[in-house]
């Protein structure tokens, strides 16, 4: 299981979890900031949990891309 | 003369309290998003801007709201949300950077100012931005014979703005220059992937650097300097010049920076200004303003470009070379108006009398005064410590959000 979080109100939009991990990630065109797909939002935090293995390496380079550092990636 | 703007960076409402307490004609600010200080961890938010407007137009202040980052197309929707709750909120203008975010801003009716960012250099690009904005930053890189010109030439030519009237020339007067043309870095982005034309630079040219021969791997530090890291800009001892260059704003950079430093270098370049406007600027004074300037954050000082293409003028530290410093030292608790005195509690270190402090808020600003009688723990003591509660007399309201900081001596190294 591959549990992927976005601490999403430190977001700048710079769209660099678009890039690398697109299928987990879209800038919202509402406010400008990502949007981690699928995700759940509990206090500020989307976490998204997903059984899926192949999306661990897509979002793990667009969290140690993230300027922020908001992108959280864990495998367990 | 021309009667010249003074314009104060303001990152929070500290600092814009600071800047409207010391005299500036207008300030400067972003909003959460799409500014060069979007980084910062102290920023004002869309809510704020009600505020801040009306905190200003009590002062006749004008107002500016920064979005000069380059806009990607997601970031579309919410440029129009902020031009248009600028707009709702009565801000004087926009600052941009992005043709986007000109047209938007034009769209909605919203006065354009052409940010830094975009380098002006010539007076033909002057014409062009005069299609849509009616004051314009000039690029840092110009000397003030270049900037003259220029502003010789707009009266020439008779340009005008939307407004019908002469196109305003801007520039920086004081606070931190790049050793890249104006937000347009890459360092950070490359190090960090965090871009500074996004507004998330890393400040990475501040520090110290080894350069190495590729070849033989040989290493050398380059003379104990940092070579990227320009000191900052300061003109007050040139502010004649600068303002005989024809400019109508002097622009105060500093929008990361303590409302301390802001309040001390708007109150430097007021007195400066009024002085030169009255015919009583001088030698003596710029001496003294010299010495306040240095007591806050600064990198060491240069004239920029501006007296010609003089180079090299690198930093000799990473950080502040400020000749104070303020230390933390407690809360507002209570002020008893009647008797003006204020009531804080001692979280750190210690306060005695003859101690300068700086009383720092959301509405009280950045004051700062000497403690010349204080009663600790209700005793007429002439130390207070860790944990004491103090009561001084304080000629303006003091709030449980207000800090309380001592004002110490700053060693900088040489």
């Amino acid at each position: 299981m591959v549990v992927v979080t976005l601490q999403r109100n430190k977001c700048i939009g710079c769209n660099y979890c678009v890039e690398l991990a697109p299928e987990q990630f879209q800038m919202s065109k509402k406010d400008g900031k990502s949007v981690l797909l699928r995700s759940q939002e509990k206090k500020g935090f989307f976490t998204l949990k997903s059984p899926d293995e192949a999306i661990l390496d897509p979002c793990d380079q667009a969290a140690k891309a993230c300027p922020v550092k908001i992108i959280s990636v864990k495998s367990v | 003369m021309q009667k010249i703007e003074l314009m104060a960076p303001a990152g929070n409402f500290e600092s814009l309290q600071a800047a409207l307490d010391n005299g500036a004609d207008s300030v400067y600010f972003g909003v959460e998003q799409l500014n060069m200080r979007a980084r910062a961890s102290i920023n004002f938010t869309l809510d704020d801007l009600p505020e801040i407007s009306r905190r200003c137009q009590e002062k006749g202040v004008r107002t500016y709201l920064t979005l000069n980052t380059i806009i990607y197309d997601h970031d579309l929707s919410i440029v129009k949300t902020l031009v248009k709750c600028a707009k709702e909120a009565n801000i004087t203008a926009v600052i941009a950077m992005d043709q986007a975010v000109i047209m938007v801003a034009r769209e909605l009716g919203m006065e354009v100012h052409i940010s830094t960012q975009i380098n002006i250099t010539n007076i033909e690009t002057v014409k062009f931005y005069a299609m849509f904005a009616d004051t314009m930053v000039m690029s840092r890189e110009l000397s003030l014979r270049q900037v003259k010109k220029i502003s010789e030439q707009i009266e020439k030519e008779q340009i005008k703005g939307p407004s019908g009237k002469l196109v305003e020339i801007e520039i920086f007067g004081h606070g931190a220059l790049c050793m890249a043309v104006s937000g347009k870095c890459y360092m950070s982005l490359h190090s960090h992937n965090s871009s500074a034309n996004r507004g998330a630079c890393k400040q990475n040219c501040r520090k110290k650097y080894t350069v190495v021969d590729q070849e033989t791997g040989f290493e050398m530090e380059l003379d104990n300097e940092y070579i990227m890291s320009p000191k900052d800009l300061c003109t007050i001892d040139f502010l004649e010049e600068v303002i005989d260059a024809g400019i109508t704003v002097l622009k105060i950079e500093g929008r990361g920076r303590a409302p301390e430093y802001v309040a001390n270098v708007i109150k430097c370049y007021r007195e400066a200004i009024d002085s030169i406007e009255n015919g009583t600027y001088s030698k003596e004074k710029v001496i003294g303003w010299m010495q306040e300037l240095e007591k806050v954050y600064n990198r060491g000082f240069w004239s920029g470009y501006y007296l010609g293409q003089k180079l090299g003028e690198w930093s000799k530290g990473s950080g502040s070379h400020a000749t104070q410093k303020k230390v933390y030292i407690g809360k507002g608790v209570h002020y008893f108006p009647k008797a003006s005195i204020g009531e804080f509690k001692i979280e750190a270190y210690d306060l005695s009398l003859g101690d300068t402090i700086l009383i720092t808020g959301p509405t009280t600003g950045a004051k700062e005064m000497t403690v010349d009688t204080m009663l600790v723990n209700d005793e007429q003591l002439e130390k207070g410590i860790k944990g004491d509660s103090v009561t001084i007399p304080i000629p303006f309201r003091v709030r449980p959000s207000d800090k309380l900081y001592k004002i110490v001596e700053n060693k900088v190294e040489a």
